[in-house]
């Protein structure tokens, strides 16, 4: 007679075996899921080393040379970074003074100074920066900003700056509107919420006691931030604009558009020059022989390292914070 | 002006200069997305959907560069979400707070803000170079790399958002752990790797770097994934840097939806996230 | 008189008596518990007797709820945590690594501070570890959650929304599934961690009622700060600070005559 609900006793043997197989399961599931953890970790690896080897043959002909050389000769096969090297060094920097500031100024307004039903829409919005992809920079920033560049912004620096002594020559320049200040601008409007949301993450993590009592013996807003906020948070702050700098590096759909990629090395920020990034991505379809590829892979891997440099040190900031603030939940 | 003026006085500018900035930051915001509309929906036009991408100086559409892209991001989800939420539930449940853990949480957060232009140099001479040719499956695993960072962050911290008295509570049963990860604890952060995968998808729409190199282009119909295929963010790349005309308005009105499509899974992650957030009090 | 004292444990001296015996169902014996370096128990012994209620009771930190845990071995999870000692449940040593920890499971269950629901449906949480361990049919598998839905005081509640998401219940309810959820499997032992400090007064009520109806099938050991909860529902109890048991006997006799006086303070309110 079965009752209900009470099924067949189960054999010693078969609960073993049971026991076993869900053993065996779980050992089976662990493996997976830790292959799947070494994976990303041998990837980055692999990137590291398949750049490294690309342009092994590039860095074999030029050497050491080839990081401060300024050719960059198709037909007589003779190629250095110099020139994409400095544009993307300056387009970042200026992408940066341009951010810094910017993005502590919205966290700023976020954390401290937005009534509470404004705050998430405004985030959302620069949030929303984040998200347009790069080529839509670079089409905005081709069709519709270098023309404003050209017209307005280059002829007024050029007549009013660039006959200044000491900074004149940085604004020295025909009315194109493309160039490395367009290109600096473009991309610090990019690098703005990454910069932002990392500033205002760690704002938030102050500990509230900490901020109310500056407030009770009456420190204003802005003492409070720039006494407290700021050196509570500062590895933080440190790693979230080395984040932007990696980014900003990085970048090049949005540089190749406004950049006018031209291997020109100028003290001028009206001219146009070149990145690591905007290089490789106008010239790798039409490298016709083998040490020209060669040598956009190794300015590939020159990229890669600089970046991994910047992103590394960025994560040891930010992570410092976050420890800090773990200590002091 | 005595001191406590001063200290007043510098509040106000900082509070000024704060407001400016966000006006700043929105300002260009809404010329960038005002421009993309204003350009962008004139040109949409039935035959975007329709007809394929004309040659040089002629008008036509973007079908083939809306397939080939519908294409390579769809292989890339399948590609990198498995991994990343293997990996992700490793770092999870494995190797919280072990050294090897940490190291790949460190190489994770390098990959996910890498120039993507480094990744696809890494799949050409992964990949390309091998073949011997551009193809979609390389495009596809170029983008899968892209997509397999973020799936790994999300994964990790949304398990590691479920409560800890679930997690053994479900093993107090004497169910074997492979079980409670899979029918306990995905089942708990389930929303939160959705919004993960879709964010990956609304970055991989929109980039070419990583596939400039890989699947590179094409005009017509890759006949399989192991050719060269069309897709709309080289598309749009090499249209607007011609000089002819329609080729113009068929990039801004592939940009045009690009951008809607980021728009929208933006929107849909972040409403998944508010209807998900369930309160573990 | 009936004797109630095995020769090692650090039972309270003096008679008490009991007037039935019940044979004791686990028995734990020089347990010592580690924290990475941090011994967090030291040397405790006692015995659990069989369809009893015990309640291990004493201030924050007294490493009450580490006891338990070592009872379903949950520590085994933690690669820190480390325990020594044997504890014996029907004569064999569960926490010898031999012994199967799954196994172990099926016969002690556990329900927890927090209540804590599977984002599933009520039926599948109650199903959940019936699934894995027994094949049984749709109306036998019907039969075995409406039981111990019955069994932990919720039926009535939720015979009609069995489909329905676990989350949708109140806190009370939510802990009375999870009840439901460990009986499922019918293990022997009950272990309580805290089970109402997270409940109103009114689903506390009903739990400690539960209680009193589950000891006639279920052996039970339950952790509670609340004194006056121990003493209502259970029959031993145990007196633990910084890591010892201290006091261990009949619960009337911990609150009346406690032969201790670290157990004394306690319960008045000296400290706690």
């Amino acid at each position: 007679m079965t009752i209900p609900g009470v099924a067949a006793p189960i054999t010693a043997e078969q609960q073993l075996r049971r026991e076993q197989r869900d053993q065996r399961n779980d050992k089976f599931f662990r493996y997976i899921v830790t292959g799947c953890a070494l994976f990303v970790l041998i990837s980055l690896l692999a990137a590291a080393l398949s750049m490294l080897w690309g342009g092994r043959e590039a860095f074999e002909t030029f050497g050491w040379r080839f990081l401060w050389s300024s050719d960059w000769d198709a037909v007589q096969k003779k190629f250095g970074a110099l020139v994409p090297i400095y544009g993307t060094l300056v387009t970042a920097l200026i992408a940066m003074l341009i951010a810094v500031p910017v993005s502590f100024g919205i966290s700023l307004f976020l954390t401290e100074i937005a009534p509470a039903w404004l705050r998430t829409p405004v985030s959302a919005a620069i949030e929303l920066l984040a998200g347009i992809p790069s080529i839509i920079y670079g089409m905005w920033g081709l069709f519709v900003f270098v023309p404003f560049m050209g017209a307005h912004v280059s002829p007024w620096l050029d007549e009013h700056i660039g006959p200044l002594p000491i900074i004149g020559p940085l604004f020295q320049g025909p009315p194109i509107g493309l160039g490395m200040l367009t290109a600096g601008i473009v991309l610090g409007i990019m690098v703005i919420p990454f910069v932002s949301s990392v500033m205002r993450e760690v704002f938030i993590t102050v500990p509230v006691h900490l901020k109310e009592s500056a407030y009770a013996v009456g420190n204003t807003t802005w003492e409070v931030v720039w006494d407290i906020v700021l050196p509570y948070t500062r590895s933080a702050v440190i790693g979230g604009i080395f984040l932007g700098l990696g980014r900003a590096l990085g970048e090049t759909m949005a540089v190749t558009f406004v950049l006018g990629n031209a291997h020109l090395l100028s003290p001028s920020l009206l001219q146009p020059g070149n990145s690591i990034a905007a290089t490789i991505a106008n010239e790798f379809t039409e490298a016709d022989s083998p040490i020209y590829l060669s040598s956009l892979i190794a300015l590939g891997f020159l990229l890669f390292v600089v970046t991994f440099v910047v992103l590394a040190l960025a994560r040891v900031m930010l992570n410092r914070l976050a420890r800090r603030a773990g200590e002091d939940a | 002006m005595n001191r406590w003026q001063r200290r007043q006085s510098k509040d106000y500018v900082a509070k000024v200069f704060a407001v400016g900035a966000t006006f700043f930051g929105l300002f260009w915001l809404a010329w960038i997305l005002w421009t993309t509309v204003s350009k962008g929906l004139p040109a949409l036009k039935w035959g975007l959907f329709t007809q394929m991408t004309p040659p040089p100086g002629a008008d036509g559409g973007l079908l083939n560069a809306f397939a080939g892209s519908i294409e390579m991001c769809g292989l890339a989800i399948l590609i990198g979400t498995p991994i990343g939420i293997g990996a992700g539930t490793y770092l999870a449940e494995y190797a919280r707070h072990t050294k090897l853990g940490a190291a790949i949480r460190f190489v994770n957060d390098i990959l996910l803000s890498a120039p993507s232009i480094v990744i696809g140099l890494f799949i050409y001479e992964l990949m390309v170079r091998p073949m011997g040719h551009f193809s979609a499956w390389a495009g596809a695993v170029a983008l899968s790399f892209i997509v397999l960072p973020v799936v790994v962050r999300t994964t990790d911290e949304m398990l590691k958002l479920v409560p800890i008295p679930m997690r053994e509570s479900a093993l107090a049963l004497g169910v074997p752990q492979w079980k409670v990860v899979r029918q306990v604890l995905y089942r708990a952060a389930l929303s939160g790797i959705v919004t993960g995968v879709l964010l990956a998808l609304a970055r991989i729409s929109g980039e070419t770097a990583p596939v400039l190199f890989t699947a590179l282009n094409n005009q017509y119909w890759a006949s399989s994934l192991n050719e060269p295929t069309a897709n709309v963010p080289v598309v749009i790349f090499q249209y607007a840097l011609s000089p002819f005309e329609f080729w113009h308005a068929l990039a801004w009105a592939g940009a045009f939806v690009v951008t809607m499509l980021v728009l929208v899974l933006g929107l849909t992650s972040r409403w998944l996230v508010a209807r998900g957030k369930v309160s573990y009090d | 008189m009936t004797e109630f004292a095995p020769a090692f444990s650090p039972f309270s001296t003096g008679a008490h008596k009991i007037s039935t015996r019940a044979p004791a169902k686990v028995t734990a014996q020089n347990l010592s518990f580690y924290y990475g370096a941090n011994k967090t128990l030291k040397n405790v012994s006692l015995i659990i007797q069989e369809k009893r209620v015990t309640a291990l009771i004493g201030p924050s930190g007294c490493g009450k709820s580490t006891l338990l845990r070592i009872f379903n071995r949950m520590y085994a999870i933690y690669p820190k945590q480390r325990a020594e000692g044997e504890v014996l449940l029907d004569g064999e040593n569960v926490l010898d690594p031999r012994y199967s920890i799954n196994r172990l499971r099926t016969k002690v269950g556990m329900v927890f501070q927090k209540p804590v629901p599977f984002p599933m449906s009520i039926y599948d949480n109650v199903a959940y570890a019936l699934r894995h361990y027994e094949t049984l049919s749709r109306s036998q598998m019907d039969h075995r959650v409406e039981e111990a839905l019955k069994s932990a005081a919720i039926w009535d509640e939720v015979k009609d929304k069995l489909g329905r998401s676990a989350l949708g219940l109140s806190g009370g309810q939510q802990q009375r599934l999870c009840v439901a959820r460990a009986i499922a499997l019918k293990p022997e032992v009950l272990l309580l961690d805290e089970p109402t400090s997270a409940l109103d007064p009114i689903s506390t009520a009903k739990i400690e009622q539960l209680i009193d109806e589950l000891k006639v099938n279920y052996t039970v050991l339950i952790v509670t700060h609340n004194m006056q909860q121990a003493a209502r529902v259970s029959e031993f109890t145990g007196f633990m600070f910084l890591g010892e048991l201290i006091e261990f006997g009949v619960t009337g006799d911990i609150f009346t005559r406690p032969t201790n006086k670290k157990t004394e303070d306690y319960i008045t309110g000296r400290f706690g």
